[in-house]
């Protein structure tokens, strides 16, 4: 390699997405040349320096997320709206095909009806309304996994426009709550759970996840929730944490008051 | 539902009709596309709207999306494209690029950047604002949003190796400013 080649792949070097055998090579030549070798030590710590810029930089507003959301709203309803539509086109353009329909019955001619007489309980609308509950399903679940404890947090908030029976959701707060690195994201992800509390297997994991809990603010906080939902099955659960001196003494005294809340 | 489908497996899915997976791809990368915005045209409100602009296009040229090629590389034509005609449109408008530097020179660094090195960083900020746009842009395609050459090559419409010559040449170009700029605060 002479330096002319080595200058070429030297972003690559300082990105490592040489190959095994060209790395090789560069490295040997800058080992023995010392102009690129100093060449590679200068634009190697700015190369290093513009990693971290985008740290520095500021982030779109809040506002970006509402405008795409709200677009892709407006978006599916269109795509909704345009196959009766479509149909509707076919009938004037077609009157074989719209006379067919007609002696086919009151069936055939309820799919082909134009959007605007189309009843809110129509199986169009019940499919949006899936489609939309499906999307809010995604967006939480992929913000609960982002590295950014503030992403994790709107994926929490995301989480309460999700069905109650969508188990999905579900655990993935449950996840969030047992495992999550930050204890403001495990405490939303508790009250988050209060919707989904009609569930036994909620229940269960509420009180299986407190013994698990580093954090006492996270552990009273699934105390309050058991009370918020008056989970009586719990009071045995309660009883062995009040007996347990190994747990902090002021999530032992609130468990001893959800005990008093719960079996009064 | 997979939600560590790979951006292609979920841009083929929209293309398909399955739009509302466009949402995964839009928190997987709205923030980068307005770094990239930002870094050319120093604007945040027209950043942000072409970011809405971008998305649009992806569901309006869905159908158009290959799923054999990178969707990095065809999210970033889109981009350039949706740049370029909003140049076009603002064309004789006043962009308030002096508003934007103020905020950013106020903006809190990362955690992964010390105090130490702050003022690095907007050094080489201001560096990498004095370089060309060709030259700003390969380096925030390959350094902030991390393209490969070849991903580099499809982006900017030229072969491999011409995409390596430019990319060391904007490096060298970002060297002079910076040390300009050192130059002209120890002066």
């Amino acid at each position: 390699m002479n330096c002319e080649e080595a200058k070429l792949d030297l972003p690559e070097y300082l990105s490592h997405s040489l190959n095994e055998a060209r790395e090789l090579e560069f490295a040997s030549h800058i080992a023995g040349c010392e102009a690129c070798r100093s060449e590679t030590e200068r634009l190697g710590a700015l190369w290093k320096g513009l990693a971290l810029l985008p740290g520095t930089m500021p982030s779109p507003g809040v506002e970006v997320r509402e405008r795409f959301y709200e677009s892709l709203t407006a978006y599916k309803h269109g795509m909704a709206s345009a196959k009766p539509a479509w149909r509707d086109r076919l009938a004037a353009f077609w009157p074989a095909v719209a006379f067919a329909a007609l002696a086919m019955g009151v069936g055939i001619g309820y799919m082909a009806r134009p959007a605007g007489l189309a009843p809110n309980s129509g199986p169009e609308v019940a499919q949006l309304r899936g489609e939309v509950n499906s999307m809010r399903q995604m967006v939480a679940l992929s913000l609960m996994q982002q590295q950014s404890a503030g992403e994790r947090l709107r994926g929490v908030s995301w989480a309460y426009r999700a069905e109650p029976s969508d188990t999905e959701v579900l655990s993935a707060l449950l996840t969030t709550v047992n495992n999550d690195a930050s204890v403001n994201v495990r405490m939303a992800a508790v009250d988050a759970l209060h919707a989904f509390g009609a569930s036994p297997v909620t229940r269960t994991a509420i009180v299986q996840s407190i013994s698990k809990q580093t954090s006492p603010l996270v552990q009273i906080a699934l105390i309050d929730l058991l009370v918020d939902l008056k989970a009586t099955e719990a009071a045995p659960d309660l009883r062995k944490l009040i007996a347990d001196q190994s747990i902090d003494s002021s999530v032992r005294e609130r468990a001893n008051w959800a005990l008093g809340r719960l079996v009064q | 539902m997979n939600v560590n489908a790979t951006d292609n497996a979920l841009m083929a899915a929209v293309s398909a009709g399955e739009v509302q997976k466009l949402a995964v791809l839009f928190e997987r990368h709205h923030r980068g596309l307005f770094r990239y915005f930002v870094s050319m045209n120093r604007n945040r409100e027209a950043s942000e709207d072409l970011v809405q602009d971008v998305f649009f296009r992806m569901l309006r040229y869905r159908a158009s999306y290959d799923a054999k090629q990178s969707f990095t590389a065809w999210m970033y034509q889109i981009a350039r494209n949706a740049s370029v005609d909003q140049a076009q449109k603002r064309r004789g408008e006043v962009i308030g690029i002096e508003e934007f530097a103020d905020r950013r020179a106020d903006a809190a660094p990362g955690p992964e950047a010390s105090a130490a090195q702050t003022q690095d960083l907007k050094l080489l900020r201001q560096a990498l604002d004095r370089l060309p746009p060709d030259k700003r842009e390969i380096l925030v395609l390959s350094r902030f949003q991390g393209m490969k050459h070849e991903e580099l090559a499809r982006v900017l419409d030229c072969e491999v190796g011409t995409v390596k010559v430019r990319v060391y040449r904007a490096m060298r170009a970002l060297e002079q400013a910076y040390s300009a700029l050192i130059g002209e605060k120890t002066a």
